[in-house]
Order: structure tokens, then sequence, then C-alpha cells
């Protein structure tokens, strides 16, 4: 196809080729075409099949408003061909088609529209239940858009960007562009963003003249946008986003948008947060739609479809046209495609009066017949168009034309999104016959076209006043320039009355309000008869406006068409939900750069050279175990019989000091934390206000008013706001630092564990210099400094030692060496879990949930009741829950036969109604059985009582009998030592 | 005598040309190829201090005071005192000699606790975008200011230390930084970033001193 190469307003660059490969064969697009009119410029008409009836469809918006156009595009489907630019080197495939695009062995379901009435899958499929799942299968493998495997790899650069700025500009038309520069006038920072790859809307692809009788000087709209264009590039506040699409408005004026990049970029696609001060959307205008019999044909298009690819990419729509309008731009394409070579045949125009009698006048020059009141009414061809019905409003009176092109539309319709994401309610306005804002959310202006604006002057002068009251928003004082811009745009020429025509006197079983998901208007028909009265329901039961395009086709029309079957029952106009993201993008993009950050213990590198499979565990990154044994047998029995490390930095570390600090802790710790000693530890919980167990640890007292405690790891976050929170009506003066990051901590733990550290250190670490539940300081060879507690998490003798973080791997590996001649090894996480176990100890989030109080578990015995001036978190849902009835109590449990399996965590207690669950259970190694620990009914909590346990995997019961904990070491001798 | 050493949260893959070690630490003076900015400099060794206490006006360190206002920092005698909220300030000494920490309850060393890492080079703004909301090209903020928020998702503590030769520095809990420090580069790529060693720093801190 041979491109107009010398208009003014081109965007393509025809002398520098692009090669691309289209079903196997070798295309040529230029420069600046998006796949769209590369394929068009190719001879391609049908670019794929629509979802449900496999009915051709082609280029009809140019702006992506619906999946007509979507494509794979080097192996990505759902592309949209109107807004992606060419590349060299593209393997593009059309989508939902069998064979090829132009012969589609699924083309039968066209006729099948009486099988798939509005709502069918809701009411066919589902009786008898059984054949549902068969169903679903088929309808699946014959609908549907693009397919991706799971394991696809998305291949690119995908970055993110979170600038700010004074004011954000949404939409880089003319009314754009002016609020931008206007704001910017006050030395402002702004932010254009604009979804095209190029400033200028409405005005980028127009001849026609701007301002003929100011300044004496005949410019052209094309030429006035890019003289704003280039004002704005001047501009250096001014940041502006071209091929940038809005896709999110949220409280405080934060709008997300998301950029693609061209070649010079560093990126493919790059997500962006803006937080602006004030925003303006000068999102300006769509199209909608004329509803006719076909109007999904390929070769019908809208009217800013057709003059754009001629204007924009010097590509001609066709070469017989037909012109069915609503708006002057309609008449305006017209005489444009005319003056280019297109045959125009006739134009229809829906409005019995208002148009533009200059523009009437040239269509009487060139002898173009014209048509008042007159419809598309019937698209004819079996594949493309070949010819078109047109009738009076009424039906009364039918012509035909032969024809390639069909240029239909109804009307404009005001882009909203911006607003209504930004909370703004819409109504009719019966003038423009636009969906408008009631009243604008705060700092948030509305500018351009989309106010119902036509004129120029108007809408460059309602962005003047909206970058006027942006900057107000701002702090800039200027009361009197945004009263003499209200008063000049209230002398220009106002918004035009719109077209209110919606559909062409038709049936309807063939015309589409919907492309996406194929809904015609007799689909409208059949879910009001069911009933349904809303356009909101409407919506769900027959799917218009859920697909790709995000209701850009139907968004407007089903509103208007509803409303014609209710003008008696005083139901509102309204038109339907719209949510981020407007404009739909790759997972990949919202993805972002980095998007997995996680913390690493000082020791990281010392484990994972030791075989370490390291695993997130929130924040962190953990070793799990160091073999492949995933039940860690050698871990284990290591600790129990000799001795091993396990990297405990993850724990939460706090100092808290002050006049107060015993008061803070004694408000959040249960216990009595006034007998906390500085060479004892003491291990006490903290529970929240309904005496549930909420986080455990040790406290332990270096000074005069200053402590040293820890926390689970879970809670490190948590714990400063925590204590700050149940001291906020207290002026108590006390501060709390957090250092779980600036101590590692090490368990050296097992019965051979004195005989490691006492290579390591001077200071007597012996039974009786350092007994159990002891804390001492000391230096590791007298360098290192160690904060040293006696635990026993593990059941074995163990030294927690804290460190430095700094010095840790150091340590770590001197602690290595200095067991090497015992055997000493690593444990991970899972080795912990089960010694533990055997030892009846509690991990919180495993043997308690957001019900379990001290009392389920066992650990009353930590709450010291005589504290009432404490006002101890907790402590008053703990006396009323201490012998409160039915709660799921803590119980251990053997498996009745020794040589069966362990359960798997969370199984449920049954009997003939669930009894409890399971919360962790494994295979010991120490007792050779499976062993576990429950939460269960009181009834069920006496010693022998037979347990019956449900697994989700089968039908089969296993069964176990409580037993008394610990399992292990019931006398913790092993501990003391 | 052997050497304990003490390691940062941050490596770089780049080869160090110079090395000195300091209190235990291996510092990194100068890398292989540092490139002419910007730069991403590990400062992790640095003495970081925080203060707390209900009066912080009250509290003085080489008779320099807390700035007033949260949000205010204040460089001086190598120090940089960042004022956090009503009651919190943090210290982090960038120069000279380390310091003995004050014998003062209110003070605590949090070194091991956060990666203190510099970001130098012209290009700070558009990195930092990358990276966070904060607004540091805010015109109405005198530099040097912090700024408290999520810096590459984590909660972190920044300062803009200058506009003229503009350096961010900033500190985030010490298990994230080795991938601050990857995120960093990745977003500072498409400019040429790369790692530098002490020096740099020094370099820089001193023409902003004179």
């Amino acid at each position: 196809m041979n491109r107009l190469n010398r208009l003014p307003t081109l965007r393509v660059n025809p002398s520098e080729k692009l090669t691309f490969n289209y079903i196997g064969s070798s295309c040529q697009g230029v420069k600046g075409d998006t796949v769209a009119t590369a394929l068009y410029a190719n001879d391609v008409r049908i670019f794929g099949r629509s979802l449900k009836y496999h009915r051709p469809r082609g280029l009809y918006s140019m702006d992506g408003e619906c999946s007509n156009c979507c494509v794979e595009i080097d192996g990505i489907p759902n592309v949209r061909a109107e807004t992606t630019l060419l590349r060299n080197g593209m393997n593009i495939r059309p989508q939902n088609v069998r064979k090829s695009p132009d012969t589609d062995i699924m083309g039968f379901m066209d006729k099948m529209d009486w099988a798939m009435p509005a709502g069918f899958y809701y009411r066919c499929m589902h009786k008898p239940a059984k054949l549902w799942p068969f169903f679903l299968k088929q309808i699946r493998k014959a609908a549907g858009l693009g397919r991706i495997s799971p394991d696809f790899h998305m291949k690119g650069r995908y970055d993110e960007i979170y600038p700010n700025a004074d004011v954000c500009v949404i939409g880089g038309g003319a009314a754009g562009m002016t609020a931008a520069l206007t704001a910017a006038g006050q030395g402002l920072r702004v932010i254009l963003l604009e979804s095209r790859p190029w400033l200028g809307g409405f005005f980028d692809y127009r001849t026609a003249e701007y301002t003929p009788s100011q300044e004496g000087i005949s410019r052209t709209l094309c030429e006035r946008a890019r003289e704003l264009s280039e004002q704005l590039e001047n501009a250096p506040n001014v940041r502006t986003f071209v091929h940038t699409a809005m896709i999110g408005a949220y409280s405080n004026n934060l709008i997300t948008a998301f950029q693609t990049g061209n070649k010079s970029d560093a990126f493919d696609e790059r997500y962006m947060e803006i937080r602006a001060k004030s925003v303006v959307v000068a999102t300006g205008c769509i199209e909608r739609p004329l509803l006719f019999d076909n109007n999904d044909r390929p070769g019908v298009m809208q009217v800013g479809c057709a003059h754009r690819l001629a204007q924009t990419y010097g590509l001609l729509p066709g070469e017989n046209a037909v012109f069915s309008v609503g708006h002057d731009l309609g008449l305006e394409a017209v005489l444009d495609l005319y003056d280019m070579g297109v045959s125009v045949a006739c134009v229809a125009d829906v409005r019995e009066d208002g148009q533009d009698p200059h523009l009437l006048e040239k269509l009487t020059e060139r002898k173009i017949p014209f048509m008042r009141g007159w419809t598309a009414h019937t698209a004819h061809g079996s594949k493309t168009l070949e010819k078109v019905t047109l009738s009076t409003l009424s039906g009364a009176q039918h012509r035909e034309f032969d024809c390639d092109t069909l240029v239909a539309s109804a009307g404009l319709t005001p882009v909203t999104g911006p607003l209504t994401l930004a909370q703004a309610k819409l109504a009719y306005d019966n003038h423009t016959g636009f969906f408008l804002p009631e009243k604008l959310p705060e700092k948030m202006y509305a500018a351009g076209r989309m106010l119902g604006l036509q004129s120029p002057l108007s809408i460059e002068t309602s962005g003047k006043l909206a970058g006027l009251s942006a900057a107000a928003d701002c702090g800039t004082s200027l009361e009197h320039e945004i009263k003499q811009t209200r008063e000049e745009l209230r002398n220009l020429a106002g918004p035009v009355r719109g077209s209110k025509f919606v559909t062409a006197p038709v049936r309807g079983q063939k015309s589409f309000i919907c492309f996406d998901e194929d809904t015609t208007v007799k689909n409208i028909d059949q879910a009001i008869q069911a009933g349904f009265d809303a356009p909101e329901l409407i919506k769900r039961f027959t799917a218009a406006g859920t697909g790709p395009g995000q209701g850009g086709i139907p968004g407007h029309n089903l509103p208007l068409l509803v409303s014609q079957w209710h003008t008696d029952s005083g139901l509102a106009v309204q038109p339907t939900t719209v949510r981020p993201p407007l404009v739909p993008t790759y997972l990949a993009t919202y993805a972002g750069a980095k998007h997995d950050m996680c913390k690493r213990t000082p020791a990281y590198e010392s484990q994972k050279k030791a075989g370490g499979v390291m695993q997130r565990a929130g924040v962190w990154k953990r070793a799990r175990r160091f073999s492949d044994d995933i039940r860690c047998q050698e871990e284990v029995e290591n600790v129990r019989s000799n001795v091993g490390i396990l990297d405990a930095s993850t724990l939460g570390k706090f100092r808290i000091f002050g006049p107060d600090a015993l008061r803070a802790l004694e408000r959040v710790y249960v216990g009595d934390m006034s007998k906390v000693s500085e060479a004892k530890i003491r291990y006490s919980a903290m529970c929240n206000e309904d005496g549930c167990l909420l986080d455990d640890g040790v406290v332990v007292r270096r000074g005069e008013n200053d402590y040293y405690f820890t926390t689970s790891t879970g809670r490190a976050g948590q714990t400063v706001e925590w204590i700050r929170y149940h001291a906020r009506y207290e002026n108590w003066d006390f501060s709390i630092v957090n250092l779980t990051d600036a101590f590692g901590v090490i368990n050296l733990a097992g019965p051979n564990a004195r005989k490691v550290l006492e290579k390591l250190t001077d200071a007597d670490v012996s039974n009786a210099a350092f007994p159990f539940a002891g804390y001492r300081e000391f230096a590791i060879r007298d360098t290192i400094p160690v904060r040293v507690m006696r635990l026993g998490f593990v059941g074995e003798l163990s030294f927690e030692l804290h460190v430095p973080s700094s010095f840790m791997q150091t340590l770590w590996e001197l602690i290595e060496d200095a067991g090497k001649p015992l055997g000493i090894r690593n444990f991970g996480l899972e080795a912990q879990n089960l010694l533990r176990m055997e030892k009846g100890h509690v991990i919180i989030g495993s043997e308690s949930e957001q019900r379990t109080t001290l009392h389920d578990l066992g650990l009353g015995f930590l709450w010291y009741r005589d504290k009432p001036q404490a006002k101890t978190v907790g402590a008053v849902a703990l006396r009323q829950t201490e012998h409160q009835e039915g709660r799921l109590k803590l119980i251990g449990f053997r498996m009745e036969d020794a040589s069966s399996r362990s359960p798997k965590d969370g199984s449920v207690i049954v009997d003939s109604t669930i009894r409890g669950y399971v919360c962790s259970a494994r295979h010991s190694f120490a007792l050779n059985e499976p062993i576990g620990m429950a939460l269960a009914e009181p009834q069920l909590a006496d010693t022998d009582t037979r347990l019956e346990i449900f697994e989700d995997s089968g039908d089969d019961r296993l069964y176990a009998k409580v037993v008394p904990m610990p399992f292990y070491d019931p006398e913790g001798e092993k501990l003391r030592i | 005598m052997k050497v304990y050493q003490r390691c940062s949260p941050v490596s770089f893959s780049t080869r160090p040309l110079k090395t000195e070690i300091r209190d235990n630490w291996r510092v990194v003076l100068e890398y292989e190829n540092e490139g002419s900015g910007p730069y991403l400099i590990d400062l992790s060794h640095l003495p970081k201090w925080d203060v707390q206490g209900k009066n912080l006006s009250e509290i003085t360190f080489q008779e320099r005071a807390i700035p007033e206002n949260p949000g205010q920092s204040e460089l001086g005698d190598g120090f940089l005192i960042n004022r956090m909220n009503r009651t919190q300030a943090s210290l982090w000494h960038l120069n000279g000699e380390n310091p003995e920490i004050p014998n003062i309850p209110a003070f605590t060393d949090v070194t091991e606790s956060g990666v203190l890492l510099a970001l130098i080079g012209r290009e700070v703004f558009s990195i930092a975008e990358k990276l966070t909301s904060l607004d540091f090209s805010d015109p109405e903020k005198e530099a040097p200011f912090l700024l408290q928020g999520p810096f590459s998702h984590i909660p972190c503590q920044v300062v803009l230390s200058d506009r003229e030769t503009p350096a961010l520095l900033w500190t985030c809990s010490r298990g994230y930084g080795r991938d601050m420090a990857e995120s960093v580069l990745a977003a500072g790529e498409e400019w040429g970033i790369r790692p530098a060693g002490e020096n740099v720093f020094t370099g820089w801190f001193q023409k902003l001193s004179d």
C-alpha cells in the first residue's frame, strides 16, 4: 500500500523501513508505525476472531479501546496492535483463530448465537452439575483470546519511578499542554502524561484552521499543537512523559501510570507512581460507537481511526467510503479523506441540525451527498465490508451503497476514567450528552474537550483556567488571574450540543455493543427481559464491558441503551463503575525492577557455603536444613549427642532504658519484671488485650534502668510500637532502641557445647560459674565482645551468643574451627523445630493462633497476677479465661502405632465433629516414633485419650493417644549440665 | 597479632585496589574502575549513634545541639546530626578519627544495626526517583535534610547532603544491605553507576567542608 508521505501531520518516517514477520511472511512497515498500521499497510484487514462467535474483526478505534486488534507478539499474547509501536524483527501472530484469520474453522460459531443468549453459562450448563466441568473445558477451548504457558518467561526490561510534582496534568492535548504551561509559569514542578507517543491530542492530526480571526496569522491546529509542544520542551520545570497511560488515581492525588519505552530508553515499560499536590485531567474524548447490524465487520471503523490512519500514518483507510457520523469531526474527516483521494459515496449524519455550516458548504463544493437524520443500518459482506445499507432514524427509508470502508460514529464521549477513579460522581448532561462529574474531587480539575468544548480557543482557555486553579492549590496566590480567565472562558464558545443517538432501527441480533465479549443489543434486551434493570447488573449478566477494552467501547452506550428501556421508571442514567488499571499492562511492569528485598543474617554466607538450603521465612532468608534429608536426622542427632550451631540472628533484640523502663516492661510482659537481675535471664511472654499469646522472649538487666530483651522473629518489627502504644497515655520517661540487626545470634547447643566454648574464651563457663538461665558478658579471643545466655530451647546444654553483627562471620568460623575435632555441624530451622517439639516448647504461630491464651498453652505460670498497678496488657482477659470452659488446650500425643507416619501439620482431630487440630507433628529420632502437639477440646486432654486424626489428602484415619509433655528429658537434667 | 575481622553487610563484585584495616574493619579505599560517577559507597563501618530522650534539646554533643525540628539535619565537625522525631535523633560520624560514644544513657551505638551507603553524583535525583517516592527535589527544603520512609521498598533514614554536588546518605537495617546495594546499582546502571571506595566519599566530604 502506498503511503501519503508529504503530509504536515505525518508521524511516521516512510524512508526508514522496518521488517517484521506476520504468520510466517516477511512484511515491511516504517518507523513510527504501530503494529496495527503496519499490518494495515500490508493489506491485513482481519486482525483476529472474536471471543465467542469467532467473527472476523479488524481495525476500529486506533487507541486500543477493544480487543479487535489484540495480537501475539514475540510469544506475548493480548498485545494491543493499535498502541504498540512496530520494531524491527517482531514476530506477530493473530489470536483466537484456527487456521488463519481469513479462514477460521470455528467461524461456524457465528451461526450459533441462538444457543448462547445472555447469561447462558449461568442458566444452562449447571444442570446436571456433573456436566459443568465438561462444558467448561469445551467453552474454554473454543473461546478466549491469547494463550500463554504458565512457565512463560517474560523477557524485557521493566522499571519503576516515583516522581513528585506540584501539578500533574493527565492528557497532552491542547488543554493539557496549556494547563501544564500555565502551572509551570508559576514556577511549579509539573508532570504531563500523554498516552500517545507524542503530544497534541485532537489538534495533532488536523489541518483545520486555528484562530482564523485572531492575531491575523493563519495556522493549522496541527501547527498549533507543535508550537505548544515546543514551548513545553523549553519549559525547564515541566517533565513530559509520552506513551504513558494513566492507570490509577488514589487518595492524596497519587496517580499511577505506565510508560512504554523506546529504543533509546533503559526500559521496555516502566511503572510510575506520581505524587502531586494538584491534578488536571484533560483526557479529551473518545468516540461513542454507532450501533447497527454487523457494526463489527472489518472495514467499519471510527472517524478518528480513519482520519488518523490517513493524516498520522499516511494510509488511506480504503478506496470507496461511506460515512455515518454524529459530530463535526466526522464531517472534517470526510473532507480531508476526500481531498486525499478517497471516493465518498455518501455522508449520513444522525443529527437533524447543528452541523457547522462551513463544513456543509465544503461538502457541497465537493458534491458529496449529505443526508441529515440518516444512519448506517446494516453492513454487508461475508468477511470484510462490501456494501452498507443506510436508513432514516425511524427506519422508514433505506438506501444501499457499495463501499469498502464505513466510517461510523454516534458521537463523542469524554474519557472520565481518571475522575471516577478519584471518586467523582458522574451525571448525565442533557446538553452535551456526556456523563460529566457533578462535583470534582478536591484539588482535581477538568479541562478541554472532555467538558464538551469544541472551539480551539475555548479548549486552551479551559486548560489555562485548570492550570491556574491547580497552581493556586499549591499555595500560589492567583485569585485575580483565575477570575479573569474564568471571564475569558465565559465569553468564548461553550460546550456544543452532543448527539444522543445510540442504535439504528434494527433488531440488534448482530449489533455489537461490546466487541470484546461479543455482546449484542439483543443480549441487553434479553438481560432486561430477565429482570436486570441497572447497567451494573446487566454488565455482569451479559459480560458487556468486562473484556480487555475495559469498557471503552460499551462504556457510554450501555447506560444510554438501558435508559431507553426505563423511560418511565425514573431510574437515573448511570454509567458502570471503572476500576484501575484503566489501561491493562503486563504484570512484569507492576513487578518492576527489584521486587524481592529480603534480609540476610550476618552468617548467611557461611551457612550457604556449608550447603544450607536457604528459604524465605518472613523478611529473612534462613537455612532450613543442611542436607537433602528433609527430616534432618543427622542434624538432630548431632545436637542430641554432640554439638551443633544454629544461626538465630533473626530474633528481635532491644534495649529499653530510662527511669520508667521497668514500668513499660511491667505493662507489656505478663511476668514480674521487677525480679529481672543482671546475671540472670528472665523468660516471659507478652499477651494482647484478649490474653492471647503474642510473643515470648527473655529479659536481662544490664545497668540501672537499662534492659536488654529479645522477642520472637515475627514480632521484632512491631515491638517498639507495641510498647509505645501501650504506654501512650502515661507520661513515662523511657526509650527503646531496636537492636535486632545489631547483633548476630549463635545457638551453640549439645552436650559438647561447653567444650567448644571453652576453647574460645578465658571466661569461666562451667556449670557452677555460669549455670542454666545465667547471663554473662565476656570476650571471645580477647577481642570479640559477646553477650551470652544459658538457654534450652532445643532441650540440651545451650549457649546463646549475641555478637556484634560485624563480628558474626568471624565468630561463626572460629566456632566451626574449635568444634571441628568434635564433629560440630550446622543445624537449621527444621532440625530446631523437631528438637524443641521433643522438649514440648511452643513456637508462637505453630502451637498458637489468634484465640490461644497463655492458659491454653499451659503457660499460665508465667503470669504474675499480683501487679495490678502495672495494668499489664491482657491481665483482665487472663483472669476471665483462666477457668473458662470449652477452650482448646495444648496436648502432646504419640501415634498408636509407633511404626506409622506422623500426621500432617494442620490435620483435624475428629469424632462425629471437629474437636481440634494438629499443630506440629514429626518423627522423633530420640524416641524413635512419631510425636506431635495439638490444640484440642479439654475433654480430649486427659492422658491416654484416643485421638482420631483426619487428613485432607485421604479418607484413612490416623490414631494417636494423649501423653504428657515434654516428650524428651522431662526433668530438664540435660539443660543443667 | 591475629586480626579478627569485622565484615560489612555489603560486598561488591568489583576488585578492591586499596584497603586498610581500621578498628578490625577492612575498609576499601578504592575500587578498580570506579568511573566518573555516579558512585555508590559503602560506609557501614562509620560510627552511627542513636540518641533518645524526653528532652532532646538539653542534650548536646561536642557543644553541638541537636536540630530543633524533625527532618532537619546539621553537618559539622565530621558529624551529621539528624532530628528524626520529637524524642529521637541520629548521629553519623562521617569524617575524622572515630570518637568515643558519650557515656550518657541517651546514646546507643547502632553502628552494627544498619548499613550506611552514600550515593554521589549529578544523577542522584534520577536514581533516587527509581527507588523511592521521597521527594528530594523539593525546592522548599534546604539541604542537608532528612527524610524517613521507603527506599527501594525498605524503611530508611535518607539525608540529602548537598544540592550543588548532590549526595544521598542513607541507612537501613543491616540485613537488607546486600539487596539494597544491588537494587541501587541496578537502578543506576543506565547512568554508569560504579561502586567506589571511601576515598571518593572523603574527597566529596572535604570539598563540601571547604
